[in-house]
């Protein structure tokens, strides 16, 4: 065993990322070494974990160049791989359940994928920052709080809690969307034009968010899930206010499944702390490098005039105002201005580039004033229309069906509340997870194959408990279901998934 | 000078008046000069301009108004003359020969009688005919009314009611058929009646304010000093207070005289006309003219204080390619002499409502509105165009200086909010004028109504108006804001004047609305509109689009210059995306605000706005955004769209796939079809034909589809397909020859393999 040298609430889980360029020479192995959770591992046995992953990659990529290791299945552990900038490799080590299949691979492939890609929001690529800085005390510095931050969400009292089969009916990496009236949606069309009119004709984008749902952005696909995830987690009405007990598009389906994947947990922003506590300063945090950690828990709050403030981005200089928040987009390679301003449930975010601002954290505040000036009114319009068209959050329910829908075109996915995904079996969450985890087969083997045409694919199991579980594919759109208590007819499942379409896709699923 | 200035601005212009001067009078003038006359009298029931001879009576219409209209001419016989009017049918004149007694000719008959005063203590004031069912003429006398009918039996008037007042002095306008009869020592205290169609209608007695110049001293009130009114189909009168140097307005409800407030003036001479139902205050001293809109809830002036132009010869010369208004080829080329000249001369009298008679010249001037120069002269965008959309004289010119200046204001990149506030008012006005009927075919529905027109309580009119108020109660209240709060009440109670329609206001009262103002008005179009026909093409300029034709052909029947959103598309939209450069995510603004605008009006939208809303998102490459507004169905499925996303999809494959979808989604099954052939998904296209019966597409296209795949099996599959659900497909040639090819290409696989 071993792992549990330090507490035995980590000792299922490891996160390492290395350098595949770094330290190739005998003696400097641990240059690869950029970030390893738990940090008091000893380095014998972080070097041994990287070994075997640098081994396994330069293998696998005598067969694969493009796509190298994807995972090792080990008798006891799932190594997971995600090579997240070239030679730049993550890797997540979790402990198999002996009896069940628990963990998906895509699901935490997909953690570690968003674990990079907020960090290439807020402090640009691994790379970049090694470049600027070959030793990698700095790259050190920023990696180990923000991931420490980031995975605080994930602790469950004392254990960290990674997404398992009870959140197979959740995407993660997608966005997820208020329906909206063509009149509410015009009346938002017109919010985004007064919001970025305000920064005059530079060139800004939006994004704005209703409750935890995304209402509009301007933004492409990749830089919008990154900002929709941020806001989240750390911006929306909920997030603010995460300790006190409101309704949480996230919070309930967490506590209820015992995995938490969105911000949350207030009581435990020091448990890590406590757990980590003592490696913090011997482990690269230095206190010659300042790093801003987006990623701390309540750090946000709601300022007078209704923008969100926060110090974590640091003061001034000489002054005691806090500075402006900025992101990198990775669509345009920009680094942008945040100001995000929040009206009851609904919140603004505004990206105005850093370029084109000169005078700095006194131009962002007068783009503020801008916004507040030409937009305020509209804000309490279209919150009032969103507000009156919103269903709650069981809007998105659909009775007798437990299902997800992902449309990875756009990236956007939708799914059964997570209130309503707690009342199935254990069993049929097994399955589903066990379905997806052969879908996720089955696309990537097209991704390779035939890139040009889409393939459409549908499975459908009768469970041991009687559920159904179906998959289906059909021109980039997924959709996953489980239908427990349902007659026992493939005939009946096949029309259930047809109706379903029919009434809630526009019929996108329904067979041709 | 303006002239010059003007003639080197083609087009419409929307900056630099040039003329400064927002109403002119336009050379020539008509000219009523006989030899031999006695003066000059007004006859504004028939809008004739009488000049009598000793033993003749010389008539020029007025209407429409024209330089070169000839006199007709009656015979009568000689005696003094205080007054002339021609009875409504123009069949009888009648003469005041003085206090005691009116003269009447039968003009084809040449029948002659006279109607006296019973007793000489009371003189005649004046007289007036009526459409009133119940008498034909009212005679106006210092002891109250006299109401006649004319008996065609007896062939002569007997009296048919009489009303006891004193009166001091009386003003009477056909347009409103109010006769304000003022009494009194100061003559500020007023009975009034409306004889209409409908019966007569007493309206409340009550008092004008005036204001004291010292404790004991008590001004009186002069006829010259009021002026009765019709704007918006509604009556006021209009008094001057020469102490307070105010203009005061009182507006006519059938059961009250409500004061709506106060003009400041600067001459001690006033005087009124009504354009195209802009009141023009005339301070004939200070010879400067103010406009006000008395629609607005504001009282403010349209603009500031300035001089009446007069368009010479040359000035016309010089603007008459780009506004050419009278077609005068003017062969009394004459030069417009001095005195002719003299802007607010010793001699002019304002008829009712918009002419001018210079009594010393003998010459009668029409005052226009300068739309362009008013326009012009306001940087407040949509407050003008509304003021242009209420316009009903120019429609035409008011439409394109409308189209024109949202076009610039577009072009100029103004803040959005105020193009939104410009697309709003365009867009409200065109759904109030298709509420109201009047977009496109006022003057149809004109011409059947009956010359004399009757005046609002038809039945047919009635229930006209019930339907149109309540088109209109809501918006009211947005336009009249202040002006409503104390009419509302009123509005209940109802009115006195033309329509509830008009009470209730609008943009323009509804043109099926059988009032004689608006009568007068639309055949006032049907001139204006043929005169300035051939520069309106000017106007429009080099798009020949639709319109353009449209406008040719049916201008008789453009009455109001509401926009339809076709029209934005064609003459707003689609130049401006041509003549603008740089980031499109301007124009992608303004569409967004006009969209909101027809949303919330409930109106439809050309299709091709929101082809070109895609073409100007994926030019940008905003294809997310262009995902959004597709989805939440802002630009709303139709094919056109649905074939654009596939267009403008060729550099994104998921908005390719909205086309495809959206075509799905309308049922377009044969399109649908024949995408997804194209784009190679032609088994699932078979699946999806089969299911949805299309056999209109040729079974050729899947099988060279499937034959360029080079997948034998698949070739196999659509013959297979084929064969199975198309009787005879046996027999066709395409069977054969795919056939032969699969035979051919199975033997090469087989070849390969042995």
């Amino acid at each position: 065993m071993g792992l549990s040298s330090a507490d035995t609430a980590t000792e299922a889980i490891q996160l390492c990322i290395f350098d595949l360029r770094r330290g190739q020479q005998e003696g400097q192995e641990l240059d690869k070494i950029l970030f390893f959770f738990p940090a008091d591992f000893p380095f014998s046995r972080q070097l041994s974990v990287i070994g075997l992953s640098e081994g396994l990659i330069t293998f696998t990529r005598i067969f694969s160049p493009e796509v190298a290791c994807e995972v090792i299945e080990a008798d006891r552990h799932t190594h997971v791989f995600y090579e997240a900038e070239p030679d730049i490799w993550m890797v997540m080590i979790v402990e198999k359940n002996e009896s069940e299949a628990i963990w998906r691979v895509d699901a935490l492939q997909k953690v570690l994928k968003e674990i990079h890609s907020l960090f290439l929001m807020f402090h640009g690529s691994i790379r970049a920052l090694l470049e600027k800085e070959p030793a990698g005390g700095l790259i050190r510095s920023h990696l180990y709080p923000f991931i420490i931050d980031y995975l605080r969400d994930f602790l469950f009292g004392k254990k960290l809690l990674l997404p398992s089969f009870r959140d197979c009916l959740k995407e993660r990496g997608t966005v997820q969307m208020l329906t909206v009236s063509r009149e509410a949606a015009i009346e938002v069309q017109s919010l985004v034009r007064l919001l970025e009119g305000s920064a005059g004709n530079k060139p800004c984008y939006s994004l704005i968010l209703f409750q935890d749902l995304l209402v509009s952005t301007t933004l492409s696909p990749v830089d919008t899930i990154s900002l929709f995830t941020y806001s989240i987690l750390r911006l929306t009405p909920h997030a603010l206010s995460s300790g006190v007990s409101s309704w949480s598009y996230l919070r309930k389906g967490s506590t209820a499944s015992h995995v938490a994947t969105g911000s949350i947990l207030t009581h435990s922003a020091s448990v890590l702390e406590q757990v980590y506590g003592s490696q913090d300063t011997s482990h690269g945090v230095d206190d010659n490098y300042h790093v801003a950690r987006p990623l701390q828990q309540d750090r946000w709050s709601k300022g007078n005039d209704g923008f969100l403030v926060t110090d974590l981005w640091g003061a001034e200089n000489g002054s005691s105002t806090p500075a402006a928040p900025t992101i990198w987009l990775q669509q345009t390679e920009e680094r942008m201005y945040l100001s995000a301003y929040q009206y009851k449930s609904l919140t603004l975010i505004l990206l105005v580039p850093v370029a084109s601002i000169l005078n700095g954290d006194q131009g962002v505040s007068l783009v503020k004033q801008q916004v507040h000036e030409n937009a305020s009114l509209k804000m309490l319009k279209v919150e009032e229309i969103l507000s009156k068209g919103w269903g709650g959050e069981n809007a998105y329910h659909v009775s007798g069906y437990r299902y997800l829908l992902v449309d990875g075109d756009r990236s956007v996915s939708r799914s059964s509340p997570p209130g309503k995904v707690t009342t199935l079996t254990k069993e049929s969450l097994l399955v589903l997870s066990k379905v997806r985890e052969e879908v996720d087969l089955e696309k990537g083997q097209m991704v390779g194959v035939n890139a040009g045409l889409e393939k459409d694919l549908e499975i459908c199991i009768r469970a041991k408990n009687n559920a159904w579980v179906i998959a289906r594919i059909t021109k980039g759109k997924e959709v996953y279901m489980v239908l427990e208590r349902a007659n026992d007819t493939l005939l009946y499942a096949s029309e259930a998934v047809e109706k379903f379409s029919n009434r809630y896709c526009n019929g996108a699923f329904s067979l041709d | 000078m303006s002239g010059k200035a003007s003639s080197s601005q083609p087009t419409v212009r929307l900056s630099g008046s040039g003329g400064l001067s927002h109403v002119y009078i336009q050379y020539p003038p008509l000219r009523c000069n006989i030899s031999g006359s006695r003066g000059l009298f007004y006859d504004d029931g028939n809008k004739l301009l009488h000049s009598p001879t000793s033993d003749r009576v010389f008539s020029w219409k007025t209407v429409p108004f024209s330089s070169l209209a000839d006199p007709i001419s009656d015979l009568i016989s000689e005696g003094p003359i205080l007054s002339i009017r021609y009875s409504l049918d123009e069949k009888f004149i009648a003469v005041q020969r003085s206090n005691h007694d009116i003269q009447f000719w039968h003009r084809e008959t040449g029948e002659t009688f006279s109607q006296r005063c019973r007793s000489e203590s009371e003189s005649i004031l004046g007289f007036f005919w009526t459409d009133c069912p119940l008498c034909d003429i009212v005679f106006v006398k210092t002891s109250g009314l006299d109401f006649f009918a004319y008996n065609s039996e007896s062939k002569l008037l007997h009296l048919v009611e009489t009303r006891k007042l004193n009166v001091s002095w009386y003003v009477y306008t056909h347009e409103s058929r109010l006769v304000l009869l003022a009494s009194g020592m100061q003559c500020k205290t007023f009975n009034g009646f409306q004889l209409s169609s409908m019966g007569i209608i007493r309206l409340p007695r009550f008092e004008m304010a005036m204001a004291k110049p010292e404790a004991d001293s008590k001004p009186v009130l002069a006829a010259e000093d009021i002026f009765i009114i019709t704007v918006y189909g509604r009556i006021y009168c209009v008094q001057v207070d020469r102490v307070a140097m105010l203009l005061h307005l009182y507006r006519f409800y059938r059961d009250a005289v409500v004061q709506q407030g106060s003009l400041p003036i600067y001459s001690s001479r006033i005087s009124v006309s009504v354009v195209d139902n802009v009141l023009l205050v005339h301070q004939v001293d200070a010879k400067v003219v103010i406009l006000y809109d008395i629609f607005a809830d504001s009282q403010a002036p349209i603009s500031a204080p300035l001089p009446l132009l007069l368009r010479d010869l040359r000035r016309y010369n010089s603007s008459a390619s780009q506004s050419g208004r009278e077609d005068c080829e003017s062969s009394e080329a004459n030069i417009v002499s001095e005195n002719e000249a003299t802007i607010y001369g010793d001699d002019w009298t304002f008829l009712v409502p918009d002419l001018i008679c210079d009594a010393a010249n003998k010459i009668l001037w029409k005052i226009h509105l300068d739309l362009e120069a008013i326009s012009a002269s306001s940087s407040e965008m949509p407050s003008v165009l509304e003021f242009l959309q209420r316009r009903k004289l120019e429609v035409k010119k008011a439409k394109q200086l409308c189209l024109a200046m949202a076009r610039t204001v577009i072009l100029e990149r103004r803040p959005v909010a105020m193009v939104a506030r410009a697309m709003d008012v365009l867009v409200t006005s065109y759904s109030h004028s298709i509420k109201m009927g009047s977009y496109l075919k006022g003057i149809k529905s004109e011409k059947a109504l009956p010359s004399t027109a009757t005046y609002v309580g038809s039945p047919s009119s009635a229930a006209d108006t019930t339907a149109s108020r309540m088109g209109v109660l809501g918006r009211s209240a947005k336009h009249e804001s202040a002006a409503s709060a104390d009419s509302e009440h009123f509005n209940r109670t109802s009115t006195f004047s033309t329509s509830d329609t008009e009470e209730n206001a609008s943009f323009e009262p509804p043109k099926t609305n059988p009032s004689d103002i608006q009568s007068v008005d639309s055949r006032m179009d049907v001139g204006a509109n043929v005169q300035t026909s051939s520069s309106q093409h000017h106007l429009l300029g080099a798009s020949n689009t639709p319109l353009d034709a449209n406008v040719s052909e049916q201008q008789e029947e453009l009455t109001s210059p509401a926009i339809a959103p076709d029209e934005m598309y064609g003459f707003v939209f689609t130049p401006v995306e041509e003549e603008m450069v740089g980031d499109p995510s301007y124009l992608v603004a303004i569409i967004v605000e006009f969209l909101h605008s027809a949303n919330s009006e409930k109106i439809k939208v050309h299709p091709n706005l929101y082809v070109l809303t895609i073409q100007l998102l994926a030019r940008n490459e905003r294809y997310t955004e262009l995902g959004l507004f597709v989805i939440n169905k802002i630009l709303e499925p139709s094919k056109e769209v649905a074939l654009q996303l596939l267009e403008s999809g060729r550099q994104n494959i998921q908005t390719r796939k909205l086309g495809l979808d959206m075509l799905r989604q309308l049922s377009l099954h044969h399109d649908y079809v024949l995408f997804l052939v194209q784009d190679g998904y032609y088994l699932e296209a078979l699946r999806y034909a089969r299911k949805y019966k299309v056999n209109t597409v040729r079974p050729s296209l899947f099988l060279e589809a499937a034959y360029a795949s080079n997948d034998s099996q698949r070739l196999a599959a659509v013959l297979r397909f084929f064969s199975d659900f198309i009787p005879g497909f046996q027999n066709t040639s395409d069977h054969n020859t795919y056939y032969r090819i699969l035979n051919e290409m199975s033997s090469s696989i087989a070849g390969h393999c042995f």
